[in-house]
């Protein structure tokens, strides 16, 4: 039984040792997230505009409703989102918006500190996530 | 009749089925994509292939071919699938990917059939297109680089329409459809062709880019202008009508309507409706509160001698209200301007007994002779027009026109227009009843008054009103002969503000010619009598009419001396749209208190000392009646701007001030009541009312008695010029010129002028011109085509501020000056 028991603490001790230690000190350090890691959306920019074209996929497909596109025409009568909005509050970090994107105008990015004071703060609007990194 | 099996199912289907149909029948469904059900097979994408037994070795269009006796067909095998996939490749071949930015996207048929059959590469390789866009117009969106050359605009704008504007141009690759010198599209923009466009290649552009198709909420309710009652089904987003929906499933327009149904929709959504009740305080009309406003006007109704003047464009359930507002307040009610309305009634009502249509519309799809009177009923009733232009293209019914100038119409290889000088319909109808008469082809039996109505003929042999009217006697002669053989005929007239004069005389006079031509007695068809309004036949069955009190006229007369406490208005504009103008100023001038009840500030509102902001037919529950008895429903798609309220609410809140005990829960309760106490509308249930309406009194209506009645026409007017009134066919009413599709195509009275008289006073469309009469002179805008005879100038009587109800007066037609400048 003391066998065992010095078995078990012997891997305890073992993770004490700098070269096994697991935890990050957040927010000093930070992960490496995958590439595939969905966090915050970005739309994605061309030269002058946004890539979004309005089509209305991604709030169609979108399971918690939380996406707003108003579609407008721009001056060289072309289709452009003239709102684009999501609320973080209520997106569950699916994906679909991205998937069903026809264009690849939306991605999401590797940010997860989303945390923030006010709810307000949490509507991120076309010019937002334009600025996503 | 003949029997198929397809897909090892039997059918038996009519001789003239195609093996589309037959399959439709049998419940077994075929792709499509170039066929539309009212329109004659085509057969251009071959998407519809299906194998026959009998014709082996190659694949069959199901969409042209006739089923016969004995067919095997086999809808769907692997080969048809290879095939039919095949065909999907070559149309995409050089189609542009532009799903993402095409309004089409979620109803495109072309992106449906493509995931049906999973094209989801290509084994073929082209160029794709790259055709600039016609956007020369404000309505439609031309890009015909989505096209798929199915045909279907190009066909219905022939077939339907009869106008014309498409056809194939080039060959091979080149391919595409194109307007007249492919110069873009400037047409009547009924937008037909829109709607049976099966991908994006045309679209509305006032509804560009607006919402996805799956995002409107699709509300079907009937249109608000014409008599026709076309079903729309509104489109409604963010509480506004954002288009109008494709629907040819319900209603009696088989998907047609008309640019003002199509594009005239946008007045609802105006940012200046009126949103509270206003008061006239210090000369000021100033905002006020419902309960203020009110009280004013039923303190009015009660105390004082009242007129009410109401629109028809009101539900019959607000009209049954306020026929019991103006019992409960002893006031004088009519409806619409002149005595038209109250003539046609009175006419109809002394020689068949009756005061509406006899059949229904479809009905004059198959009828051998049709006559039209006074227009060509493409301007009054589009869509009804697109009935008669099937019956006379497809049918090959002779089409008969009695106007004062040439139509779209006379165009149509069996149709002929006996043109006569202006107001001298009844002579003509006249003439060809004595013609009928003398030939001995009349029809008299059972008919009462034959022999004083034959001597007061007298005057009108048909040599003798073809010397006055310019109707040449032959004319005269043969049209009664047509009308008399007809196995199944119908006349047509169309009433309204603008045709106040002699409608009595012009109701009577055609109501002879139905007896005499037996086309009253006949199992179908008949006698057509169509309003101007949506609910002119309601507002008629309703008996919105003076009965023992004063008529419009006369309430305005009344109200010019001072002996009218109140003039109350509603959903009219007299100020623009009645004849003669100075005497309705007098009117509102000398009543004591006028308010109106109205979407806009109207030239009449902003005289009116309390204006009532009320609701349009976007927003409103209850039933119109149409010009063929057919009873639909309205339904509210959006709610009413501000504190503005519909007419029924307005109504109920006036009977409760007024003291009268009412509980009305709602449109069906008032359906109720008014059903209980209009023998006509009896046994109607309002919640059983059907997508296609209910007819009351069936689809044919045997008249109640043949009486013939002598009427007498008018004399000829001897001037230079002679103008005419009436409805354009952009417009209807004074509403549509708030609208911005009828706007887009003509935003500003015109006067219309014939080539010859144009030439002789050296003017020009868009140039300046003189009209005066009766002391007065309106200047506008000319525009010259081929309509009009010599002699004869056209002014449409929509738009506020033109001056014409200066001029005009209510005359059939009146001897003008015009000059350049
Ligand atoms: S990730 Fe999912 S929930 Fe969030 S916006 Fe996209 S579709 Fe909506
Ligand atoms: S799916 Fe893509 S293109 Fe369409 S609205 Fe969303 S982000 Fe824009
Ligand atoms: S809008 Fe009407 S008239 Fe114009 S091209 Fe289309 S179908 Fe023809
Ligand atoms: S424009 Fe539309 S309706 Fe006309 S041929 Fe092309 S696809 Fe067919
Ligand atoms: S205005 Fe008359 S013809 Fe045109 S769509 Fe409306 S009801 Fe039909
Ligand atoms: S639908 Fe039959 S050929 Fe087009």
């Amino acid at each position: 039984m003391f066998k065992e028991f010095i078995q078990g603490l012997s891997i305890t001790l073992k993770h004490l040792s700098p070269k096994h230690i697991t935890t990050v000190q957040y927010p000093r350090v930070r992960l490496q997230v995958s590439d595939r890691f969905r966090g915050l959306h970005r739309l994605v920019p061309t030269q002058d505009r946004e890539k979004c074209v309005a089509c209305y996929l991604c709030p169609t497909v979108c399971p918690a409703k939380c996406i707003t596109v108003e579609s407008a025409e721009n001056e060289k009568g072309e289709k452009y989102p003239k709102v684009y909005q999501i609320d973080m509050l209520r997106c569950i970090f699916c994906g679909y918006c991205v998937e069903a994107c026809p264009v690849e105008a939306i991605e999401m990015s590797g940010q997860y500190e989303l945390a923030n004071y006010k709810r307000e703060q949490f509507i991120f609007d076309k010019k937002r996530l334009l600025e996503t990194k | 009749m003949v029997n198929l099996t397809i897909d090892g199912k039997q059918v038996t289907v009519s001789k003239t089925a195609t093996i589309y149909e037959a399959a439709k029948e049998a419940g077994v469904d075929i792709p499509v994509l170039c066929y539309a059900k009212k329109l004659l097979p085509f057969g251009a994408c071959r998407v519809c292939l299906v194998e026959v037994e009998q014709m082996k070795g190659r694949l069959i269009p199901a969409c042209t071919t006739p089923a016969t006796e004995g067919m095997v067909v086999t809808t769907n095998s692997d080969e048809i699938a290879k095939v039919r996939k095949t065909v999907m490749e070559f149309l995409l071949v050089n189609h542009v990917l532009d799903c993402p930015v095409c309004d089409k996207g979620g109803e495109c048929d072309l992106q449906d059939l493509t995931y049906d059959f999973e094209v989801n590469s290509n084994r073929f390789e082209g160029v794709k297109f790259d055709l600039p866009t016609d956007e020369v117009n404000p309505l439609i969106e031309r890009n015909m680089n989505r096209c798929v050359l199915c045909g279907r605009c190009v066909r219905v704008c022939d077939e339907i329409v009869a106008y014309g504007s498409y056809s194939f141009i080039n060959r091979g690759f080149e391919t595409k459809i194109a307007t007249a010198f492919d110069r873009g599209l400037s047409c009547e923009f009924c937008g037909q062709c829109l709607s049976m466009c099966p991908v994006g290649a045309l679209l509305p552009r006032p509804f560009k880019f607006k919402a996805r198709p799956w995002q409107l909420k699709e509300v079907d309710s009937v249109c608000g202008y014409c008599g026709n009652g076309c079903t729309v089904t509104l489109g409604c987003k963010d509480n506004q009508v954002q288009t109008i929906r494709f629907n040819d499933k319900i209603g009696v327009n088989d998907g047609n309507l008309c640019v003002r149904g199509r594009f005239g929709y946008s007045y609802v959504n105006r940012d200046d409706r009126l949103t509270t009740p206003l008061v006239r305080k210090d000369g000021q009309l100033v905002e006020a509160s419902w309960d203020e406003a009110l009280d004013a006007v039923s303190s009015a109704l009660k105390d004082g001698k009242a007129g009410i003047l109401s629109g028809a464009r009101l539900t019959n359930e607000e009209l049954f209200l306020l026929k019991n507002v103006a019992k409960t307040a002893s006031a004088s009610l009519d409806h619409s301007g002149g005595e038209c309305y109250k003539g046609v009634t009175e006419g109809l009502q002394e020689t068949l007994g009756l005061a509406s249509s006899t059949g229904t519309f479809p009905q004059v799809e198959d009828a051998d002779v049709i006559l039209s009177i006074r227009s060509d009923f493409y301007e009054t009733h589009p869509v009804f027009g697109m009935v008669v232009n099937q019956a006379v293209k497809r049918n090959g019914a002779k089409f008969l026109v009695l106007s004062d100038k040439t139509g779209k119409f006379n165009k149509l290889p069996d149709a002929q227009t006996l043109l006569t000088k202006p107001g001298l319909e009844v002579n003509v109808l006249n003439a060809i009843c004595a013609a009928l008469l003398e030939s001995g082809q009349a029809k008299t039996d059972g008919v009462s008054g034959v022999d004083e109505f034959k001597s007061a003929l007298a005057d009108y042999a048909p040599a003798k009103v073809s010397a006055q009217t310019g109707v040449p006697v032959e004319a005269i002669t043969a049209a009664a002969e047509q009308l008399a053989g007809a196995k199944k005929g119908a006349i047509l007239l169309a009433y309204g503000l603008p045709y106040t004069a002699q409608s009595k005389e012009l109701a009577i006079a055609a109501a002879n010619l139905a007896i005499l031509s037996g086309l009253a007695a006949q199992d179908e068809a008949g006698l057509y009598i169509c309003g101007e309004k949506a609910n002119s036949q309601g507002a008629i069955d309703l008996g919105i009419l003076p009965g023992d009190g004063l008529g419009a006229q006369e309430q305005l007369a009344a109200a010019a001396k001072g002996d009218l406490d109140l003039l109350y208005v509603i959903g009219e504009d007299p100020m623009t749209s009645y004849p003669d103008g100075a005497k309705v100023e007098a009117a509102i001038n000398g009543a004591k208190m006028v308010v109106v009840q109205d979407l806009f500030l109207t030239p009449t509102a902003e005289q009116a000392d309390v204006v009532l902001p009320a609701a349009s037919f976007a927003e409103k529950d209850g039933t119109f009646t149409n010009a063929e008895r057919r009873i639909q429903r309205v339904r509210p798609g959006i709610t009413s701007p501000g504190e503005a309220k519909s007419d029924f609410e307005i109504f109920t809140s006036l009977l409760g001030r007024l003291g009268a005990q009412v509980s009305y829960t709602g449109p069906q309760a008032v359906f109720a009541a008014l059903a209980a106490e209009n023998g006509e509308y009896a046994g109607i249930d309002f919640d059983a009312i059907g997508p296609q309406g209910v007819v009351w009194g069936g689809d044919k209506l045997a008249p109640k008695q043949q009486v013939l009645v002598s009427v007498s026409g008018l004399q000829p007017v001897e001037a230079r010029f002679q103008l005419v009134t009436g409805s354009a066919l952009y417009h209807s009413g004074t509403t549509s010129t708030r609208a911005k599709g009828p706007r887009a195509v003509i935003d500003e009275a015109y006067v219309e002028l014939g080539r010859e008289d144009a030439a002789e006073l050296g003017v020009a469309t868009d140039d300046q011109v003189t009209v005066k009469a009766n002391g007065n002179t309106v200047k506008l805008k000319a525009k010259v085509d081929n309509r009009l005879p010599k002699g004869v100038v056209f002014v449409p009587n929509h738009f506020a501020g033109t001056g014409l109800n200066k001029i005009y007066q209510g005359a059939a037609s009146v001897a003008v000056e015009v000059t350049k400048g």
